[in-house]
Order: structure tokens, then sequence, then C-alpha cells
């Protein structure tokens, strides 16, 4: 392969001399080669550059050993004051063009720009990839002979297209016509990106309402709107009323992730407000929690105010009242009970729960929130104040902020403070 | 009749007072009230012969049957002497208006949910009521009210219970307020508002019945008013053949009277034969209630409420559309009189409800009969299971059903024996349907309503043939005028009743593809759970 290239080299140095430098226009999205160009296309218009490119470049000082610096990483270095926004990314990118017409190297800068497009927050932006596709020289790649187009014609490069165009459906952002078009330059009608394009064209369009649970596009910045949607996402019921217990109030330090006041955001359904009235005292309540309910990728944590399921003996029968309805008897009075052929009712998937009452999202996962949270919903709830409320708070690791030592003391004291919580409320109802 | 103003009643929303006035001169404010109280002491036929007469005006018939089938029935049914000796005579002159109170904002049908209360006071001589009631008829004209509360009776085993019972409650008693009259789609002239009882003192004497026996009260009085809807709707259907035939035997459009056309022809004979079936049933339900004894005639006379309101509401519909433009007008009768029939459907009793009460009423009735078959069948004795195998077998194979309404001794003229034969067909494979829903569902029939709706439409139609059949019959063997017509409108409507019950008893049977409840069912739980229609817009695209 060397030697070819030693030879074309040598066919092109004279003419690359006299030969027009193609420029990349800044903002213009399509490169077309310009036909009076007489220099051959696999050749390199700067001579020096092609001397130094087979020497690989030792590491730069100053680097630890172990991390490898892609090349062209120092592209993607915002500017002194500037920051990582999509106007830097195209410019980073037009860059690359600007320092060689011959883009060598450009499937590594590909796959590298697509590593550092979430950082950019690019990644969501047809323009953006677009712009990454006319990185590649047109027409090269395009299988000239039927013994090309039976191979794959430059496979390196089309996996390189194919990776493109699958980050664009990971990130769910369809391609337009340009894509086609460019597409079409650099790889031909056969190519795998080309096949890619046009069964992500079919299925992208297929696939947009098969999530029965859509959520917006954009999530709300607001921790309490945030809040709330993912709250109505847990309870479906669409009589339920969201309350918001207390705001979140910016904190007067500049750090925004620790606020003084956590958000408490609660839903209740009707059927849950009477379901909770009619519960036996006795019986105790649990705050159970956090569990965490993913909206597209941001984590949120809730926490569920449930009681067990009363033992079968104590249940208690559904009273029928004997003069009920007025026009039609609601009870036969027959021996016989519904046959085996007609039961629908057994179901082995379907485990019976105990009742779920309300459910909340705070930003704070400790007792002193939910208990504000109990507090709030005594308001719609009066029995509540007569019920004992038992905290049984999972230390879970990951995302939450809390130390695992003062984990390890809550839950020993909460046992003790089971008692203490219920003088307590003993004593709030009375006072 | 033919002096009162149906329209100018309409407008105002009022009924003029001369005219209650002449109502009470002709003494229908007492029509089923025994003459010794001073009322006309007429029988049940007799009721619904009179109701036809007054049935012109939507407001005046339900004035005076919230007088008279709900407001007094009550004190007629179990009012002890005294009270009917003071109550009655002025409720028949007219001097008082009655009103039944016992609908509430929270309770319709729910009885169990009533919130009116009546404590007895502590001299033990009053109760004192409070609460209110909506919806009331007459509620602003009346002064005797029978309103139902909730009073605690000691039960049997000394724990006190909250049971309903029936007072008589006059305006006189204080605490008696109403409300505005309401602003209603049709009916406009009958003044229906609420009524507050505030501390109302209501003398211990002025208990209806026994306390506690309130509820079942309540239900005879409802089932016993309902059979009057027949004759009602049959003789405003009539009128309307007369108004309509008028206008589709005059006027002409491409040269010809629009009674030669196909579909307006189709139009009168459904009126025709609607009306028929009405008076039929509703007759032949008079008849069974004036009978000597304490007949429980409330599955017919739901029967024919059901019948009645719909088909008077089709009917009604059907001679507007004849007039076409000039039916939607408001200076012809006809909207007022679509509007007046559309609360047949929904008061004393929705359809729905009534439709539920026929069939569980009967499957009640068929299912304490077959108990003892199925008991036998689970034990699994021989005998039975055999009878039951060869009588599976014949059925399949297509026997002759033979329950002597035709033939030589047969009940029926032979002019109707094919119809007679399509009844006794339907009510042989009715009966062998009714088996296989009970063996299937049991008790938990009460919940399946979609089936229960099938089985009603049924008894009705099966109601409706034998109606129309012992009257046909009767006409042409005592030679009526005009009974070959009345044998056409027979074997017509038995033909198409016949084909409509093989349709339901088929859609009832297990796994039935004519039945849709499964399909039903999920489609009302989607829409139900997002409350709104979903399937995307016919222009949404994919882009």
């Amino acid at each position: 392969m060397s030697c070819v290239r030693a030879v074309l080299l040598a066919q092109c140095l004279p003419r690359s001399r006299a030969g027009v430098q193609n420029a990349v226009l800044p903002g213009a999205l399509f490169s077309q080669v310009p036909p009076f160009l007489p220099r051959g296309l696999h050749c390199s218009s700067s001579p020096l550059s092609s001397v130094k490119a087979p020497v690989p470049r030792p590491p730069e000082p100053g680097k630890k050993p172990g991390e490898v610096r892609a090349p062209h990483e120092e592209l993607f270095q915002p500017a002194p004051g500037g920051a990582r926004d999509k106007a830097s990314f195209a410019l980073a990118v037009q860059n690359f063009g600007r320092h060689s017409v011959r883009k060598r190297g450009h499937v590594d800068f590909i796959y590298l720009a697509l590593r550092k497009m979430p950082e950019f927050g690019v990644e969501r932006d047809l323009a953006a990839y677009n712009l990454l596709l006319d990185v590649f020289p047109k027409e090269v790649f395009r299988p000239r002979s039927a013994f090309q187009r039976i191979f794959t014609h430059y496979p390196r490069q089309q996996e390189c297209g194919v990776a493109v165009l699958e980050q664009m459906e990971r990130h769910g952002v369809m391609p337009n016509k340009e894509t086609e078009f460019l597409l079409l330059q650099i790889f031909g009608r056969g190519s795998h990106p080309m096949l890619k394009y046009v069964r992500m064209r079919l299925w992208l369009t297929r696939f947009q309402n098969i999530n029965p649970f859509p959520l917006p596009h954009e999530l709300p910045q607001d921790v309490v709107e945030l809040a709330t949607l993912g709250l109505r996402r847990v309870e479906p019921d669409l009589s339920a009323r969201v309350t918001v217990y207390q705001k979140s109030l910016p904190a007067d330090t500049t750090d925004p992730v620790d606020p003084i006041q956590p958000h408490i955001v609660g839903i209740q359904s009707p059927d849950q407000q009477d379901a909770l009235a009619r519960h036996n005292p006795a019986r105790p309540l649990f705050v159970e929690g956090p569990f965490s309910l993913w909206l597209r990728n941001k984590c949120v944590y809730y926490h569920i105010l449930r009681a067990d399921l009363p033992p079968p003996e104590e249940k208690d029968v559904e009273e029928i009242p004997e003069e009920w309805n007025l026009y039609y008897p609601m009870k036969l009075d027959l021996d016989y009970a519904r046959s085996s052929w007609d039961d629908y009712e057994f179901d082995i998937d379907e485990v019976e729960e105990g009742p779920v009452f309300a459910i909340c999202i705070a930003g704070a996962h400790d007792q002193e929130t939910l208990a504000k949270w109990i507090q709030g919903l005594q308001e719609a709830n009066p029995a509540l104040a007569r019920i004992p409320v038992v905290f049984r708070l999972a230390g879970s690791s990951g995302e939450l902020r809390t130390a695992s030592g003062l984990e390890d003391s809550r839950q020993t004291r909460r046992e003790g403070q089971v008692d203490h919580e219920h003088l307590q409320r003993q004593q709030q109802s009375q006072s | 009749m033919e002096e009162v103003d149906s329209r100018k009643i309409d407008q105002e929303g009022k009924i003029p007072n001369d005219t209650l006035e002449k109502l009470r001169s002709l003494g229908l404010f007492g029509m089923q009230i025994p003459e010794e109280y001073g009322g006309l002491g007429l029988s049940h036929t007799m009721y619904a012969r009179l109701g036809e007469a007054i049935s012109l005006d939507g407001s005046i018939t339900v004035t005076l049957a919230a007088h008279q089938a709900i407001g007094l029935k009550g004190i007629i049914l179990v009012g002890t002497e005294e009270q009917k000796t003071r109550y009655l005579p002025r409720l028949a002159s007219g001097e008082h208006i009655a009103a039944f109170c016992l609908t509430e904002p929270n309770s319709g049908s729910d009885a169990a949910s009533i919130q009116t209360r009546a404590v007895l006071s502590e001299d033990k001589k009053h109760y004192i009521l409070n609460g209110s009631k909506i919806w009331i008829s007459n509620g602003g004209l009346a002064s005797v009210f029978t309103v139902f509360a909730r009073t605690k009776v000691a039960d049997a085993n000394g724990s006190a219970k909250d049971k309903i019972t029936a007072f008589i409650v006059e305006r006189d008693f204080g605490g008696v307020t109403n409300g505005k009259p309401e602003d209603k789609l049709g009916i406009r002239g009958s003044n229906t508002c609420e009524v507050h009882f505030e501390d109302t003192k209501v003398p211990v004497e002025n208990v209806l019945g026994e306390v506690g026996g309130g509820f079942k009260l309540a239900m005879n009085i409802l089932n016993s008013g309902r059979f009057s809807m027949g004759s009602l709707s049959a003789a405003m259907i009539k009128k309307l053949i007369e108004m309509t035939a008028e206008y589709a035997c005059t006027r002409k459009q491409f040269n010809r009277k629009l009674s030669e056309f196909g579909l307006i022809q189709e139009k009168f004979a459904l009126m025709a034969q609607k009306a028929y079936v009405m008076e039929s049933m509703a007759y032949l339900t008079a008849g069974m209630l004036d009978q000597p004894g304490l007949l429980d005639c409330s599955v017919e006379a739901a029967i024919v409420k059901v019948f009645s309101s719909e088909g008077v509401w089709q009917c009604v519909s059907e001679a507007l559309q004849i007039l076409g433009g000039s039916g939607y007008m408001k200076d012809q009768p006809y909207e007022r009189m679509l509007r007046d029939a559309r609360i047949l459907l929904i008061f004393e009793g929705t359809n729905e409800i009534l439709r539920l009460f026929i069939a569980l009423a009967g499957l009640q009735h068929a299912g304490r009969i077959l108990t003892t078959r199925m008991n036998e069948l689970k034990r699994g004795s021989v005998r039975v299971i055999m009878e039951t195998v060869g009588q599976r077998l014949r059925d399949s194979l297509g026997q002759t059903v033979d329950m002597g309404l035709t033939g030589q001794l047969g009940l029926v003229h032979p002019s109707l024996e094919d119809s007679a034969t399509k009844l006794e067909q339907n009510v042989y494979y009715f009966g062998r349907t009714v088996e296989a829903l009970l063996s299937r569902f049991g008790k938990s029939i009460v919940d399946e309503q979609l089936v229960l709706k099938r089985v009603a439409n049924i008894l009705i139609n099966m109601y409706g043939m034998v109606a129309v059949l012992s009257r046909a019959s009767r006409s042409v063997r005592i030679g009526l005028r005009d009974h070959d017509h009345e044998v056409l409108l027979a074997n017509m409507f038995c033909v198409e009743a016949y084909f409509q019950n093989l349709f339901s008893l088929s859609q009832l049977d297990k796994d039935a593809p004519e039945n849709l409840d499964h399909q039903t069912k999920k489609i009302a739980q989607q829409i139900l759970e997002k409350r709104a229609y979903i399937c995307a817009h016919p222009l949404d695209r994919m882009s």
C-alpha cells in the first residue's frame, strides 16, 4: 500500500504546487470539489505534512503515562472565557478542515467529535451531524465498479459513517434530505451508511409514538415542575391532586444544589383519601422510600405512604346494606355462584399489595422533610392524626447525598423514634 | 282539553290558574282516590283511559301524575283511616296539591345515601326533620309532601340502625322552603324545584306506614305509578299520526304526494305499530292490576314504561322528520312534544335501571325454580344428567315447541298462527338460555349489566308479542271494526320482535361472535382512563 502511495505522491507533487487550495468556507455545509482543480484526488496538497504523518509523534510532556491524548483533541478545548456550545463545536469541526485540505485522520476525528458532542450539548442537533458528515471527502469512497460494489468499499469509513448515523438514532435525531445528499455524495447509493439512512427514515417515523407513556421532549428545569411530572407518572389517576407543600427557596450561597429548604410535592387521589379515612387506626402506616424514578436522563426519588394488608381474619366484610337500591335488587339470593368457565378473576401474576395512600417527591430524604409532608397531608386527611406513622427509609447508594454513617444511625434510631413520633403526633393533635 | 294553550304554557313555564281550576272542577285531581274520600275512585283501566285524554299536554300530565300517582299513593296504600280522612278529601278536590320528596343531591336511586334526618323530639310527640330534596315535581305548588328521611330504629336485637321512614309533611308545619323553579328542557309548565326542610316539626301521627318501612313503601309507590305511561304515549302517537297524515297527504313534491313515497309510508307504519303495541301492553297490565287480590305486576309495569318511553321518543322524532323543516320550527307543536317526550326516558326510573330490574326480577324467580335442578346436577344424579343431555340433543336437532297457543284448541286465532309459533319458539329458547346464564354466572349476574340488558330486551319484546296477539285474536273473534288491520299490525310486530329476540339470544351464548361485550368494555376502559377520545386525528402525519 505504501508503495502505491509513494508513486501517487510522486505524480501529485508537481501538480499540487500549482493547484488551488480548497478552502472550506465557514458556514457552508457542502464542500463541492471545484471541477477546475487539476490534482489527483488521493494526493494531499501540502507535501510537507505527507512526509511527517507516518512518524508517530512522541507524547507531549506533562501528561500522565496512561492517558493518551487523541489527535486533534486540542481543537475541542474551549476558548478562554468561551462556553462549550453549538457555535464552538461548529468552529472546532471547521478548524479541522482548515489546517489541511487533505483531512488526514478524519475518521478518528469524527469518532472524537462524536464522543465530544454531549459535552457541547449538540447531540440532538441535526445540523451538527450534517456538519460532521461534511468532514468526509466527497466522491472518494463511492464504488466505481461492480467489483468494488460487492465488497465493502472503504470499510473503515463506512463504519464511521454508520457510527455517526447510529449516534443520531440513539439520540432520536431524524436525518433529512441534506443528510441523504451528503451520504450519496460521500458513499454512494448501495453503501452501508445509505442503507442505514433509508432504514432510519422508515423505522424512526414508525417508532415516534411507540412509547405508551411519552415524556415531553424538554424536561422542565424547575424542580417542583419536574417533581409534578414524576408524580403524575407514578399515579396515573386523573382525579388525583398534586399539592406543593414546600417550595425550595434558593439559598444565598452560590451552590444551587443544596438549598436551605428542600421542596416537597405530594400527590393523592380522592379514592386514596377515602381509603385513608376508613383505615383502622390500630394498624400503623409506613413511609417507605426512596424509590428511584428515571425521567429520561434525570432521576427523581419518591416516597410512599402505605399500609400492610390486614390479615384475612381481620378483613372486614363489606357490609351490603339491606335496603340499598330502590329500583332493582343488588343481590340475588340464589345458592350458586359463578361457574369456573366464566371466572376470569384469577391471575397468577397479580399479587395483592397493601394500600398506598399518598406519594411524594422531596428534595431531601430525611425524616424531618418527610415529617413535614405528613403534617401537610394531615390537612386534607384529618384521620391521619390518629394513626401511627413509621418511617422506613432505606439508604440507597448512588446519587443520594447522605453519608452512609448517618444512614446507619438513622436506621437504629428508627425503632426508638417510632414511639417518639407517635407521642409527638398525639401531642400535636391534642394541642 | 282543546282549550289548553300548550305553547303558552311551554313558553311561560307555568300552568295558568284557570286551567288548574277547570281540572279541579272535572275532578281530575282525585282520580284514584276512593269515592268515600271525595275522589273519582277509578280503577286502573279507567285511569289509563282518562290518562289518554290528558296526555295532549305534557306539563299538565306530569303535574297531575306527580300529584296522584306518586304524591298521594302513599296515603292510599298504607295510610291509616285517620290520615286518609284528614288529607284525602282536600287532595281529591285539588285544594291542596301533593308532591313526592325522595331524591337528594347525592342519592338518585341509591337509598342508602339519603341524608335527610328525622329525629324524635324529647316529648316524643314530634319528629324534627332536616334536609333538602331536589327535583321535586309540584314542589312550588304543593302543600302536602311525602318525605323520606332516615330515622334511628331499634333493631330486633337491640342495636340502633338507620332506616328510612316516610312522613306526611304539610307546608304549615313550618320550616319548609322551596327554591326557584328549575329551567327545564321539556314539560316546562310543571313546577320542579328544590325543597328544603329546616327543623320542621312533624307530629308522630304523620308517620306513613311504620317507622323504618319507608324503603318498601317507596318501592311500592314507584312500581305502581308506571303503567299509565303506556296509554299516555299511545294517545300522543295517535294524535301525531293524525297531524302528520294531514300534512303528508296534502303536500306534493315531484308531482307526487308525500304519502306515496315508501320511506314516509314506513314511518307511518312504525308509528301505528308502536301505538298498537303500547296500548295493548298498557291495558293488559291495567287489567291484571285490576284483578282482585294483590298481584305484583311491577315487572310488567316496568316493561310498559320502558317500551312506551322509547317508542314515543322514536315516533315523535319520526313525525318531526316527516314534516321536515317546518317540523323543526317553534310554531309547530312537534318540537315541544319531542322535548316533553324526552323526560319519559328519565323519570320514574331511568330506562337503564328498569331494564336491570326487569331482568333481575325475572332471573330471581327463575333461579329459585332452577335451584333444585342445579343442585341435583352438581351432585351428579344420573337421571337428571340423562334428561339434560337428551334435551340438548333434541334442541340441536330442532324440535318443534308446542305450548298450546296454536292448533285445534289453540288460544290464538288461526290468522295469527305463525306469530304464535314464533312466540312459542322464542319462549322456549329463552328458557334454555336463562338456564345456561344462571349456571354460568350464578349470583354474580348482578354485575353483568350488558347481559341483563339483553335479557330485558327479550322480555320486553315477548311481553309485547303476548299483548298484541291476545288483543288481535280477541278483536277478530268478537268482530271489532278493522280487525284485519289489527291482525296485520300484530303479525308485523311479532315478526320483527322474533328476529330481534333471536339475535339477542345468539348474543347471549358463551363466546358468541355476535357478542361484542368484551370489546365494548375494553374500549370504554381505554377512553375513561384518559378521559378523552384517544385516537390520532385523521389529518395527523408522521413527517
